[in-house]
C-alpha cells in the first residue's frame, strides 16, 4: 500500500507552493519590466527578439519532442522552452535578424536542452549556450547594439528580415558602455575617458534604467520566493567586492564597482540567468559558491578577457563546476558526525 | 514563544484542525463486535491464548506477547470469542460491558519492577503511531542514563487533534502518567513540547502543572511548524540535542512519550485497566459530526465513520493517520487498532489526487525544507538510477519520511515513496548478505572441524606407529619426509591470534549491543578454536617426530 502523496493536502493552496509551470511563468512575468524598459530605450526590436525567440523555442521543442516520441502538449505547457526563448531574446541586440535568433534557439533548445534529455537534464544553461554560440560565430551581428533610438526605427523590418545590407548595418551600431570602456585603450585614464563623453545619446543612462528594471524583476522573484537569494547575492557580492578592490587599487584604470553592477548583463544575469535551477548548484552552500564564482569570472573576463561582457561565459564555466560543487557541498545531516562519510570522488 | 534551538527546514501546511477540535471528547457507542488484529505493535505479533466460544470480559488477555519486542492484547468488549485466526481475533459482544481489571497499584510506593510488569501486562504501546511497547522502552535505563522525559504533544500533522483533546480533558492524568514513566527511567525533569496552535491544551496544562509531583515539569511552547513532532526534531528544539544517526533519543539521555500513551499507562497502573480503547480523531469534510472519540480497539472503521455522519456520496478516500505520513485505507472494513490516531474521510476537493509528475528541475526546494538537512533531490536521482550505494552515502537512512520534500516539490515527484522503496530494497539486500555471510561461516566451521578431526586421527595413528617402532631405532623417523616445523609453528601462532581476535570481537559486540544476535560471531570463534586445536595437534606431532631439531 503506497502512502498518499504529501502534496495532496496542499493542492488546494497551489498558489503557496507553485508547480514547475508556475515557476517558469513567474520568471517570464518578471522579465516584463526589463523588456518594457529596454523597448522604451532601444525600440521595438527588443520585443521582436523576444517574440521570435519564444516562437522558435516552442516550435523547436515541439519538433524535438515529436522526434523523441514524448508528449508534446504537456511538456510545452511547462513553459520552460518559452522562458529560454524570452531569456535569449532579451540577451540579443535589438532587432536581430530572424535567422540569427533561429540558430541561437536551435543551439539552446535542440542541442543544449533536448539532446541532453530535456527539462531537468541539461548541464548547461540553454539560453547561454545559444548566446555563446552566436557570439563566437556571428560577432558582427552580436555587437550591433544600436544606441537609444526611436521606438520603431525605419529599417526595423528589413533588419529583422535579415535583408539590410551589411554596410548599412555598420552605420547602425554603437558601442555599449562596457564595450567603449574596454576599448578606451591603455593610455587613456578613466577620468579622461569619461570627460570625452564617449557614448552617444545618454547610452549610459539607458543601460542603468534597464539594469534597474531587471533588478525590479529580480526582487519580484525573490519576494514571490520563485528564486532563493543565494545565487544573486553571492554573484553581485563577489563582483562588487572584486570590482571595489580593483577600483581602489587603481581608480584611473579600472571602472567603478557601480559601473560593473549597473551596466551590461550583470543584474539580468544575476537574477534571471544564474538562477536557472537546472544548471545551477543545488545545496545552499553550493549555490553561494556557484554565484560567487560567476561574479568573479565576470570580473576577470571583463578586465582581462577578450570580451566586453562575460555573463554567458561565466555562467557556462560555472555550470561546468556544478557536479563538483554538488559533491563538495553536501550538508551534514542532523545527527551525523561532523566528518561526513560521503567522500567526494570515492567510488562505491 | 519559540525556543532558540531549531531544526533545519520544515513547512507550514494548512492545519485544518478546526474541524475536529471544536467538539468535546466523547466515547463512541459500544461496538457489538470487534476484530482485533494480532499485530498492533512494532516488533512481533502476539499469540492467541483463547479458544473459540470462550467467554471474555473487557480487559481479559486474549493474546500474549511473543519475543523481545511485542505486547499483550486484551478483549475490548465483553462477550464470546467468535473466531481466532493467524492474523486476528473476533469477539461477539454481549452488550454487558463487564470489566475484568487488575488490582490498582499505588505507584509512588510500588517497586519499579512491579510497575514495568504492569505496563507489560496491560499491553501499553506508544499511541503516537509507532506502537513501540512502552515497557520495553522504559527498560532502556538498563543501558542508558536518562535525564529528561519529553511529552511529545506537538501533534504537527494537519487534521489530527487527538493529543490536543486528550490534554484538554485529562491534563492532570497525563502528567501523572509522565511521573510514573519518569520514575521508571530516573529522569530528573519532564518537558512538555507543544505547538502554539493548541492554546486550550496549553491553558489546561498550565493549570495542572503546579500540582505535578515529584519530578519538576516544564512546558515549552514551540512555534507551529511541520514536522516539529518528529522525535529528533522536537528533542533538537526543546533541548538542542542531536540524536545521533542510527541512534535513539536514549543515546542523548531523553525518552519521548505521547500524551495518549501516558494516559494509558496511568490507567493501567492506577485503575488496573489494560489498553482496550484509545482516542481517535474523526475528521474530513465528508463527516457531518467530526471530533474526537474514545474508541474501543477493534471497532470497525466503517461503523465509526457512519456514526460520525459519513457522507457516502462525497467521500473520495479515507486516510488513516495524517495527510502527510498517513496511509489511504483500501477498505473501510478494517478495525481501529492501537496505532489508529486519526481517520480522515476526505472529499475530492479537500485532498485531490496528486498532479502528474514532471521532471526534476533541481530547484532545491526540497533541500531547504528537509528537517534532517538531507539532499532529497540527489537522493531522487540515485533512487531513479537504483544506485543504492550512493543513496546510503547520501544518508538515505537518516530520512524520517516526513514528506516535506514531496509537499514542496514543484514537479510533484513522490520523493518519499521512492525513498521508502529504496530503503526496503536495501534492507532486503542486507538480510540476504547477512544470510550469505552466515552460510560462509557455517561452512568454514565445518571445514575446521573436519580438519581438527583429521589431525586427531593422524595423531593417534602416529602414536600407534611410534609404539610399534620403539623396539627398532629412530632411523625410520629421520628418513621420513622433512617436517616443516617452522611453518607449523607460524600456523599455530596465527590460529592462536585469530582465536583471541574472535573472542575480543564477541566481547565488544556483546557489550555494545546486548540485543544483537551473537550466534554468528560465536560460530566464528568456534571455527578459530577448531583451527587452533588442529594446529596444536600437528605441531605436537611434529615435535614428537623431531625432538632433536626442535631443541636446536
Amino acid at each position: 500500500m503506497s502512502r498518499m502523496h504529501a502534496s495532496q493536502v496542499n493542492s488546494r493552496n497551489a498558489a503557496s507552493v507553485p508547480s514547475t509551470a508556475h515557476l517558469m511563468r513567474w520568471v517570464i512575468m518578471a522579465t516584463l519590466p526589463g523588456i518594457a524598459t529596454m523597448s522604451y530605450f532601444f525600440g521595438l526590436g527588443v520585443v521582436s527578439n523576444v517574440v521570435l525567440a519564444g516562437i522558435f523555442g516552442l516550435g523547436l521543442e515541439a519538433a524535438v519532442l515529436r522526434l523523441r516520441k514524448r508528449p508534446i502538449r504537456v511538456t510545452l505547457n511547462d513553459s520552460s522552452a518559452l522562458l529560454t526563448g524570452v531569456l535569449l531574446g532579451c540577451s540579443l541586440p535589438p532587432a536581430s535578424p530572424w535567422w540569427l535568433i533561429g540558430v541561437g534557439m536551435i543551439a539552446a533548445i535542440t542541442v543544449a536542452k533536448q539532446l541532453y534529455g530535456g527539462l531537468g537534464h541539461n548541464p548547461f544553461n540553454p539560453a547561454m549556450v545559444g548566446y555563446a554560440l552566436l557570439l563566437v560565430s556571428f560577432p558582427t551581428y552580436m555587437t550591433l547594439w544600436a544606441p537609444p533610438q526611436e521606438f520603431i526605427p525605419s529599417h526595423l523590418w528589413a533588419q529583422i528580415a535579415g535583408i539590410l545590407p551589411t554596410a548599412q548595418l555598420d552605420g547602425l551600431s554603437g558601442a555599449t558602455p562596457l564595450d567603449a570602456f574596454k576599448h578606451k585603450g591603455e593610455a587613456v585614464l578613466a577620468s579622461e575617458f569619461w570627460a570625452t563623453d564617449p557614448l552617444p545619446n545618454d547610452t549610459l543612462r539607458a543601460w542603468r534604467w534597464v539594469a534597474l528594471a531587471w533588478l525590479a524583476g529580480g526582487v519580484l522573484l525573490l519576494v514571490k520566493r520563485i528564486i532563493s537569494w543565494h545565487i544573486p547575492a553571492a554573484l553581485l557580492g563577489s563582483l562588487g567586492v572584486l570590482a571595489t578592490l580593483f577600483y581602489l587599487s587603481d581608480p584611473s584604470h579600472f571602472a567603478s564597482p557601480l559601473f560593473h553592477l549597473l551596466t551590461g548583463a550583470t543584474l539580468f544575469g544575476a537574477f534571471f540567468i544564474a538562477t536557472d535551477p537546472v544548471s545551477a548548484a543545488t545545496s545552499r552552500r553550493g549555490k553561494l559558491i556557484y554565484g560567487a564564482g560567476i561574479g568573479a569570472l565576470i570580473m576577470i573576463i571583463r578586465t582581462a578577457g577578450g570580451y566586453p561582457d562575460a555573463v554567458a561565459f561565466a555562467v557556462l564555466l560555472m555550470n561546468l563546476c556544478v557536479p563538483l560543487l554538488d559533491m563538495y557541498s553536501v550538508p551534514r545531516p542532523t545527527g551525523q558526525q561532523r566528518t561526513s562519510p560521503v567522500k567526494p570522488g570515492e567510488q562505491p | 514563544m519559540s525556543s532558540a534551538f531549531d531544526f533545519p527546514g520544515g513547512i507550514y501546511p494548512p492545519e485544518r484542525k478546526q474541524r475536529s477540535n471544536q467538539a468535546a471528547l466523547v466515547s463512541a457507542p459500544l461496538p457489538m463486535r470487534v476484530t482485533l488484529p494480532l499485530q498492533q505493535n512494532s516488533g512481533q505479533a502476539s499469540t492467541p491464548c483463547v479458544a473459540v466460544g470462550e467467554q471474555v470480559y473487557v480487559g481479559s488477555i486474549i493474546a500474549r506477547r511473543e519475543g523481545m519486542i511485542s505486547s499483550n492484547l486484551h478483549a475490548s468488549i465483553s462477550g464470546v470469542i467468535a473466531a481466532v485466526s493467524a492474523s486476528h481475533i473476533i469477539i461477539e459482544g454481549d452488550g454487558q460491558d463487564t470489566w475484568q481489571r487488575l488490582p490498582s497499584l499505588d505507584w509512588p510506593h510500588s517497586a519499579p519492577a512491579e510497575l514495568l510488569e504492569r505496563l507489560n501486562e496491560s499491553g501499553i504501546v506508544g499511541l503516537g503511531g509507532a506502537g513501540f511497547p512502552t515497557s520495553v522502552k522504559a527498560r532502556v535505563v538498563e543501558q542508558h542514563v536518562i535525564h529528561t522525559l519529553v511529552i511529545n504533544a506537538a501533534e504537527c500533522e494537519p487534521y489530527i487533534t487527538a493529543d490536543d483533546l486528550t490534554l484538554r480533558h485529562h491534563p492532570t492524568e497525563v502528567l501523572e502518567g509522565a511521573q510514573i514513566l519518569a520514575k521508571l527511567c530516573g529522569a530528573q525533569q519532564i518537558l512538555i513540547g507543544i505547538e502554539d496552535n493548541k492554546p486550550e491544551a496549553i491553558k489546561a496544562l498550565n493549570k495542572a502543572l503546579p500540582n505535578s509531583q515529584p519530578v519538576p515539569v516544564a512546558l515549552k511552547v514551540v512555534a507551529t511548524r511541520y514536522p516539529s513532532g518528529g522525535e529528533r526534531q522536537l528533542i533538537k528544539r526543546l533541548l538542542n540535542l542531536n540524536v545521533p544517526s542510527g541512534g535513539l533519543p536514549a543515546d542523548v539521555g531523553v525518552l519521548c512519550h505521547n500524551p495518549g500513551t501516558l494516559l494509558a499507562a496511568l490507567q493501567a497502573v492506577r485503575d488496573g485497566q489494560p489498553l482496550v480503547s484509545r482516542v481517535v480523531t474523526l475528521t474530513g469534510e465528508a463527516l457531518t459530526q467530526p471530533g474526537n472519540r474514545w474508541v474501543r480497539l477493534g471497532t470497525s472503521v466503517k461503523e465509526l465513520l457512519t456514526q460520525a455522519g459519513l457522507d457516502q456520496t462525497s467521500v473520495a478516500q479515507v486516510i488513516q493517520g495524517g495527510p502527510m505520513m498517513g496511509t489511504p485505507l483500501l477498505t473501510l472494513d478494517t478495525p481501529v487498532t492501537k496505532l489508529t490516531n486519526c481517520l480522515i474521510a476526505a472529499t475530492i476537493a479537500e485532498l485531490p489526487p496528486a498532479p502528474a509528475e514532471s521532471p526534476c528541475i533541481r530547484c532545491g526546494e526540497c533541500e531547504s525544507v528537509c528537517p534532517v538537512a538531507l539532499l532529497p533531490q540527489q537522493l531522487h536521482w540515485y533512487a531513479r538510477a537504483k544506485d543504492d550505494a550512493k543513496m546510503e552515502r547520501y544518508h538515505l537512512f537518516d530520512c524520517i519520511e516526513c514528506g516535506a520534500c514531496s509537499y514542496v516539490c514543484p514537479s510533484h515527484i513522490p520523493l518519499v515513496e521512492d525513498y521508502r522503496e529504496a530503503k526496503g530494497r536495501i534492507r532486503l539486500q542486507r538480510i540476504e548478505s547477512v544470510k550469505a555471510e552466515h552460510a560462509k561461516h557455517r561452512f568454514e566451521f565445518r571445514q575446521a572441524r573436519l580438519a581438527r578431526e583429521e589431525a586427531e586421527k593422524q595423531a593417534r595413528r602416529e602414536a600407534r606407529q611410534a609404539q610399534n617402532r620403539r623396539p627398532h631405532s629412530h632411523a625410520s623417523t629421520e628418513n621420513s619426509e622433512k617436517v616443516d616445523l617452522r611453518g607449523l609453528r607460524i600456523a599455530h601462532a596465527a590460529a592462536k591470534a585469530s582465536v583471541k581476535k574472535a573472542e575480543k570481537t564477541l566481547a565488544r559486540v556483546a557489550q555494545e549491543d546486548p540485543k544483537q544476535p551473537l550466534d554468528d560471531l560465536e560460530m566464528q570463534l568456534a571455527t578459530a578454536q577448531e583451527n587452533l586445536r588442529a594446529a596444536e595437534l600437528q605441531l605436537a606431532q611434529a615435535r614428537e617426530q623431531q625432538p632433536s631439531k626442535e631443541s636446536s
